[in-house]
This record gives C-alpha cells, structure tokens and sequence, in this order.
C-alpha cells in the first residue's frame, strides 16, 4: 500500500521533451494552418495583388468579421452551447440600426445603444430558455435563426415597403459611437505611406493621389481587441475555469461550486453582443442594412472556431485558435479568388481544410488529454 | 489508529428516516462519525447507501431524525450548506472534468484570485504550484500542472478529487463508491490515499460494497439493509463473512455461498 | 508526434490537389472580372456565365465570374475590393445595392480599374459611382411595362413570388407591375423563398386562400418552375393568366403549351457578352459606345419561340 507514495513516475508514460510539450496546445492546429495557407499564397498568389497593400487590407477585413463572431462563439462552444442565431442577428442588429436611426431618426449614437441592449436581451432569452428547458440549443437557436431573420424582412417591408434601408451614413454623420465602430485610425500613417511611395495612391478620379488604403478600420480594432479579451478571460480568470467547467462536464462542475446557468447565459449575452458588434461596423461602413445580411454567418464562425482547435461537444478549445481559424477562413476565402480558382470550388476548399484541420485537432487533442 | 475516545464524533446522524411518497427509503439510521476515522457504510444495492449520504451531503432534508454536526444540529437545505460547513462528497462518477487539467480542475469552483491593475485574474502560478504540491504528497507525479485529467488513470482521478476536497477544509469526506470501477492496483492507491487523509484528522465516510475494500482500511462498519442499519462493528470484531451475510440480510447468501463454494 | 506530422501531410496534399486542375487559362493581356449578386444556387446566372466564355473565347482576353455564395451584398461588397486589388483591366458587376456597393466601386474606378454595370441598378446610379456604361433591363420599368400589358388584358389583381426577397431589384420588379396595373401591391407579393417544393407549396396556398386572383407574376426560373407545376396540380394551369420575368427551359415549355402568356426577357446574354466586348475594344482600340445599353425588356410569346426554344437556359 505504500508503494505508490515512492517518487516512481508511471514507466508506460513516454517522456515528452519540453520543446514538444510546448509545441503540443491547442493552438497548434491553428499555427499550423495559417502558416500552411500564407506558405501556399505566397506561392501561388504572389504578384496577383494579394499582398499589396489593397490586398492585405481585403482579406484582413475580411478575416477580422470571421474573428469578431468567433470570438463569441468561440467561448459559448467551450461552454458548451451553440448559437446558430448569430447570422440571423447579424441582419436583425442592422436592421434595427437602421430603423431607429434613419426611419425613426434617433440620433445615431442612441440607435447604437438601443440595439446592443435588444441584442443581449435576446441573446440572454437564448440562454434562459436553453437553461430552462434543457433543450439542446443548437434546436433553441435554430428557432431564433428564422425568427429574427424573420423581423428582419418583415420589418422595413411593413415600414418601409422595402427590405434595405439605406442613408446610414448620412445620418451618422459626425456622431461619436459611429465613428466607434465605422471610423478609421491611422489615417496619417497611411497619408504619409502614400505620400512617401510606399503604398499605391488612387490615380485618377476625385481622390488622385490619396493612399488606397487610407486608415485600418475600426472593425479590425474591435476584432483584435475582442480576441484579447476572450483569450484573457479563458485563461487568465476564474470566469475563465468556470467556462472549460460548464462545458466539459456541467454536473461536475456543478458539484464543485461553478454557476454553470450563469455562465452559460452570460455566453448566450456576448455571442450576441459579437454579432451585435459585427452589424453595427457593417452598417456603418456600408451606409445601409439589409434583410439578406448575415447569412450563413452563423455556420462560418463555427467552421473557424472549429478549425481553430475547439472541440463542437464543449470544454475544450482556444480563443486564439478561433482568431487563427478566422484568419486562415478568411485568407482562403479572398486568397482562392486572387489564385484565380474557379468560384465554384470555393466550397470544395472550404469543405477539404474544414476536414483537414478537424482531423489534425482531433490528434492534437487527444495528445493532451489523453482521449482514446 | 482508533482516535474516537479522544475526540467528540464531528457528525451525529440520529434516527434518519427519510420517505419519498409511500416508499421508506430510510428507516431510523443512526451513525457516528468521529475525525481521523474511516468509518465504512456497507450495503447491497438498493439498501439505502445513496439516500443516506445525499441526506448527509445536504442534498435530501431528512422527513425524521437529526443531524449534529460539530456539536451543532444542522439544517442543510441545499449542498453548498453542506459544503461550506466542510461536508465534501467525492462522486464515484462526476469528480473531474477529463478534458482540463489537473490544476485547473483542483481548484475549479475555488479558484485562487490575484489583483492586477484593479482586475482580478486567475493566479495560474498560485494554483499550480498547490497543485503539484498536493499531488506529490498523495504520490502522484504530474508531469506537470497542465496534465489533463484526462491522462490520469481511475484512481489518481479519484486521488486528485479526495485532496482537492481535504485541500479546500472538508472535516467530513464522503467517498461514495471510490473503488467500484477500478482494477487491483489503482483500489490500493485509492485505499492508500484514504488512509493518508484520515491520519490528518478528516472523517472519512466510505460507502462501498466490497467486504475486503472496507476491512483493507476501514475503522468501524456500519451495515445498511433495506433502509435499516444492522449494528456498527468495531474493527477486529467482525470477520469478512460475517459483513458479508449482514449486507445480504443474513441466510439466503449463506445458502448462496455454500453452492458457490464461499468464494463470494 | 509522428501522429501529427502524417495529419500534415495528408492536409498539405488536399490542399494542393485542386489547384492542379486549374493551371492555364491565363496568359492573356487583358483579364475582366464579372462579379454577381447571385448566389450559388441561382441557375438563372449560368447564361452570364456562358456569356462571358464566349466573350472572352472571341475576343481572346480571360474573363473570371465571382459571387457571394450566400447572395450575401456585404460579401459582394469585399469581392468588388478583392477583385480591384488583383488589379484587372476592367470589372463588370450589378449594382443591387446602391449603398453597399458604391464605395468599393468608386475605390476601383479611382484606382483605375474600367467598370461596366449590367444587370441591376439604374443608368444614373451607373453614372454616379464612375462607371463607363450601363448594360441591363430598368427593373421598375420593366415590371410597369408588364403591368400595362397585362392591365390591357383585363387582370386587376395578381400573385407576385418572389424568391428572392432580400434584393431590391426582385421587389421593384413587383411594385412596378402592381404600378401598371395601377392597383396597392399590398399583400399580393409573397415571399416564397428558393426552395422548389415550399414555392410551390406557397403559391398553392396563397391561390386556395385568394381563389379571384386574376394573374400570378413570377420572377426567375426559381420561382417559375415551381408555380408552373402548382398551377397544373390546382388545375389553374392556362385559365389563370401568367406572367414571368427572365427565360429558362420550362418556362418555354409553358410558354409554348400556353401556360404562360409571356416572359420578359431581359437577355442576360447580352449583358454578359457585351460589357466584355466594349471593354475589350475599348482597351484594344480606344473605341466606346457613346451610351447605354438596354438589353431588354422583351416579351417573349407564343409566336417566334423557335431560337429561344433551342437555346434557353444556354444562351437565352
């Protein structure tokens, strides 16, 4: 009986080098990837324009909208939950947006607010009637996902006899929360970058001799800043442990003391605040919402979480992985079409490195917890 | 090894009934627990064992009987009361999440906090150092904090949920079927960590059905069936068929056994 | 670990496989980019796809289609800058919003990119966001045209499917013919989403709860194949008075047995076929008609259906 308290480690475990041990996170799959996908362009995408400054600005847009709703779902798959609402919500964000700003003419700033408070509301009525009713929530979700895509169309029909409104920009002229969300920053640098030759400038035209790229959008800010903030509170806070705990098995983590209802609800609330985030900086940036927006959205940022490393059942993944999963998304979405790949198999490719980057995760994964 | 005569028992249960509708699951069960004892709780399946701990952990409120808990009686209407009072139960199933790791499961629910900048975060460094700290004095080797669970065997899972409970301040630990699911080596590191936890004062509460896991490292005995208690034996003064046949209700397992040739 | 470096391997060797297929095809001098509103499962767009191959088989330049998979305008938005940053000679796209697409147009023109708009939008929207021409069908004026057609055969109330809801264009095409007819639209659009059995669920219903409905208008092959079979399963098949934008294999069928008393064509061929053209000669030679083009609306009839018949959904 007291042989097991001698300082014997288990024979049948193999040493693991630290250098391995570090390489082996979460993460990997992810690293991986993306340099597999940067390595791949640069090959065959080089002098198509993909990393001219027009082309690095166009796939890092459109990477940091995969980011801003992977980020949300992200944590809530940790948690062990799943919005499909979010493409839906998307739409329904700009909308109201829309209505409340231009229809109804609030002023810009309280339209933006109103609509956060609705969004988290719903996401929040998401999580209560999945808490409540034990239903699965990917079925929840599914409801809301025709629900809210639903107002979106019926609502500025029945007002405005038409499913896009435009004039945003208009009416967000000058105000402050716009710019939070719509604005450019840098713009100087990129001035003084033009100026100095060492990005292309328009060549004719009313804007003549302005860079064209002229500032780094507000919603790559708010990507990068959603990002450390969901990889800080995963790793780095007691919330955090209570996140992997509700996903990875919620009666455990009950036993022990973790909110799981809580914690889940407040997932439900920021998977909607993302998408609420994602619609505001689309309205803004495009000057009008639309009842087609959004769609799919909710599948494209499962397919990125997923790619970056997070397990679909719960309790197990990275909000950096997710970020690089974005990326990796979002550089293969533009990068096939400066490749010059026929359209049509823009799917093929996603399905393929969908596939792939499942396959690499799943043996990654069950390296560190030891999952046969 | 027997410490009860120096000490009061820490928890008293007197006379538990417990119904639920018209069945009685528990019929006036009386037990005493005192620190630095093992004291095992016996029982076939559907003798009550599971009522009877859920009614000591907080998560049933007995319909009679009491229960004095440092002296005190005690009312637990939920199991946090329980918990807060320094009851911890350690679930045969549900103790660890496999996909964390080991440190982060030690002190999940309990995690340790650490102010930076007026925010407070996880004190990662904090967490695993107890960690590896805890783990080694119960003889498990971590390669390191972030092992997952998931990569320990049944046993050192069970090890690890037992001293995050004494860790965390439980007096009273209850085991409900700690060795059910494990093979010969990994029930003796179990036993071997029960008997560590007890020489530091914790009560320990060892529900289990296997005769030779309960004498292996038990102090007293106390046999459930159908919701009875059939007596408390002192260590020395039972033999392993007599449990046995106790936890059987007496004569159909004798009759059991002498077909089987009393290898039961 | 090995574990790992297989994994690798095998996600290496998927990614490169497709690419094998699609070397050549480039090579030319000029390149033009076709981008779309049109989502994947729009069949309709094929004949713009077959447009722009013959294009650019005649005129000897490469010509690549792109869309947004979803039908996603925010997405189009990103394809209208991505393709101006591969920088070609010239992009040719809709203009089925306004609002979204302007900036990324503008960027491109500033950056001197030639653009053609075909299809959707209006000949001064075209105008305004820089673009050298317009080559389509006005939809309100198409569906006011239709509307005055089908207001002198007697209708005074109608179904309008609209599988496409979320564009605008789809809608304008509604309110103008409801404009011709000089009658609210009100609740006579429906939105009958993409799928074929819910269209034609959708309008059965719809003509079972309204059974005085005069005429039905449908937008596309999308929803026109699919009206077409609900109208024979209510037995409404050549009483009810049907009308239908854009050309496909069935509706010839249904024009011809007299299901359908006519289709608009707005001879997407054309818009195809002839951006590609001018631009090519444009940038070859410096020559450019000096103004729009209209491509349609035609009505297509009974009478006259023979090269229609042979080539739709091809060409027509």
């Amino acid at each position: 009986m007291s042989d097991t308290s001698s300082n014997s480690t288990d024979e049948r475990i193999k040493e693991i080098s630290s250098f391995r041990q570090a390489l082996i996170r979460p993460e990997l799959g992810g690293i991986v990837g993306t340099i597999a996908v940067f390595a791949f362009f640069l090959l065959f995408a080089f002098d198509s324009g993909m990393f001219n400054s027009q082309g690095v600005m166009n796939w890092s847009i459109v990477s940091a909208q995969f980011m801003i709703i992977a980020v949300g779902a992200c944590l809530l798959m940790i948690a062990g939950e799943f919005d499909l609402s979010v493409g839906s919500m998307i739409g329904f964000a700009g909308m109201i947006i829309a209505i409340l700003g231009v229809t109804l003419g609030y002023p810009m700033w309280l339209a933006i607010i109103i609509t956060f408070a609705l969004c988290v509301a719903i996401g929040a009525l998401n999580g209560f009637i999945v808490i409540r009713t034990g239903l699965p929530s990917f079925i929840v979700t599914l409801a809301f996902l025709f629900i809210l895509r639903g107002f979106t169309i019926f609502l500025p029909q029945t007002i405005e006899r038409k499913t896009i409104i435009g004039g945003i920009r208009e009416a967000a002229e000058g105000d402050p929360l716009a710019s939070v969300f719509g604005g450019k920053i840098f713009g100087n640098v990129f001035n003084w970058m033009g100026d100095a030759g060492i990005i292309a400038t328009f060549q004719r035209g009313t804007r003549a001799g302005d860079p064209v790229v002229d500032g780094i959008p507000m919603l790559i800010v708010w990507a990068i800043l959603l990002v450390i903030f969901g990889h800080v509170l995963l790793t780095k806070t007691k919330f955090g442990n209570w996140i992997f705990a509700s996903g990875g098995d919620p009666e455990a983590a009950r036993n022990s003391g973790v909110p799981v209802n809580k914690v889940k609800m407040l997932m439900f609330m920021f998977t909607a605040f993302c998408a609420c985030v994602f619609a505001t900086c689309q309205v803004m940036e495009f000057g009008s919402a639309g009842a087609d927006r959004g769609l799919l959205k909710e599948f494209e940022a499962i397919i990125a979480v997923v790619i970056g490393g997070a397990l679909l059942t719960g309790g197990y993944g990275s909000v950096l992985g997710a970020a690089l999963g974005a990326l990796i998304f979002g550089v293969v979405q533009q990068g096939l079409f400066f490749a010059g790949v026929e359209s049509s198999l823009f799917r093929v490719f996603l399905g393929v490195i969908l596939l792939a980057a499942v396959i690499l995760n799943t043996y990654i994964r069950r390296m560190i917890t030891g999952e046969r | 090894m027997n410490t009860r005569s120096t000490h009061a028992p820490i928890i008293q249960m007197q006379n538990i009934e417990k119904h639920f509708g018209a069945v009685i699951a528990l019929a006036g069960v009386s037990i005493d627990v005192y620190p630095g004892e093992c004291h095992c709780l016996l029982g076939d399946n559907g003798a009550g064992k599971s009522t009877f701990i859920k009614t000591m952990s907080g998560v049933h409120t007995p319909t009679k009987g009491e229960i004095i808990f440092d002296g005190q009686p005690m009312n637990f209407n939920d199991p946090r009361d329980a918990m807060e009072a320094g009851i911890a139960t350690v679930h045969q199933h549900l103790a660890m999440i496999p996909l964390m790791s080991v440190s982060r499961n030690f002190f999940m629910g309990n995690e340790p906090v650490k102010k930076i900048a007026g925010l407070s975060f996880f004190d990662k460094d904090l967490a695993d150092r107890v960690t590896m700290e805890e783990m080694r004095k119960m003889g498990i080797n971590l390669r390191g904090p972030d092992q997952a669970v998931g990569t320990l065997s049944g046993g050192e899972r069970q090890t690890v949920a037992i001293s995050r409970a004494v860790y965390f301040g439980a007096k009273v630990l209850i085991l409900d079927e700690p060795t059910s699911a494990l093979g010969v080596r990994q029930t003796s590191n179990v036993l071997a960590t029960i008997d560590k936890v007890r020489k530091q004062g914790v009560a320990v509460v060892f529900i289990t059905h296997n005769v030779r896991h309960a004498l292996a490292v038990g102090d007293r005995f106390t046999v459930l069936n159908r919701g009875q208690t059939l007596g408390t034996a002192q260590r020395g003064q039972i033999t392993p068929e007599e449990l046995q046949d106790m936890m059987a209700g007496g004569q159909e397992l004798a009759t059991l056994e002498g077909s089987l040739g009393g290898t039961v | 670990m090995k574990k790992v470096m297989k994994s690798l391997a095998l996600g290496a060797a998927l990614l490169t496989a497709p690419f094998a297929a699609n070397a050549g095809g480039h090579g030319d001098d000029l390149s033009y980019v076709l981008v779309s509103h049109a989502p994947d499962s729009d069949s309709w767009w094929n004949t713009i796809k077959n447009g722009i191959a013959l294009a650019g088989d005649q005129m000897g330049v490469s010509v690549e289609y792109r869309n947004p998979p979803t039908g996603d305008l925010a997405d189009m938005a990103r394809i209208i800058e991505q393709a101006a940053a591969s920088g070609p000679n010239g992009i040719i796209t809709t203009l089925s919003d306004y609002d979204v697409l302007k900036g990324p147009i503008m960027d491109a023109v500033a950056s001197g990119i030639d653009v053609i708009i075909m299809n959707s939008g209006t000949p001064e929207q075209a105008r305004e966001v820089g673009a050298l021409m317009y080559v389509g069908q006005p939809e309100y004026d198409a569906g006011y045209a239709a509307g005055l057609r089908a207001s002198g055969d007697g209708v005074g109330s109608f179904l309008c499917v609209n599988h496409y809801i979320s564009s605008p264009s789809s809608t304008e095409r509604c309110q103008g013919f409801a404009d011709g007819l000089g009658v609210e639209l009100g609740n006579q659009m429906i939105d009958s989403g993409q799928d074929p059995a819910e269209i034609k669920n959708r309008v059965l219903a719809y003509l079972s709860a309204n059974p005085d409905t005069d005429a039905v208008l449908t937008l596309g092959p999308t929803s026109a194949d699919p009206t077409l079979l609900a109208l024979d399963e209510n037995g409404m098949a050549g009483d009810i008075y049907f009308g239908t934008f854009d050309l496909g294999a069935e509706i010839v069928k249904g024009i011809k047995a007299g299901v359908i008393s006519w289709g608009i064509d707005q001879q997407p061929f054309l818009q195809a076929y002839l951006p590609v053209v001018v631009l090519a000669n444009y940038h070859r030679y410096g020559v450019l008609p000096g103004n729009n083009i209209n491509s349609g609306p035609g009505f297509v009839t009974a009478s006259g259906l023979e090269k229609v018949e042979a080539f739709a959904g091809e060409f027509r």
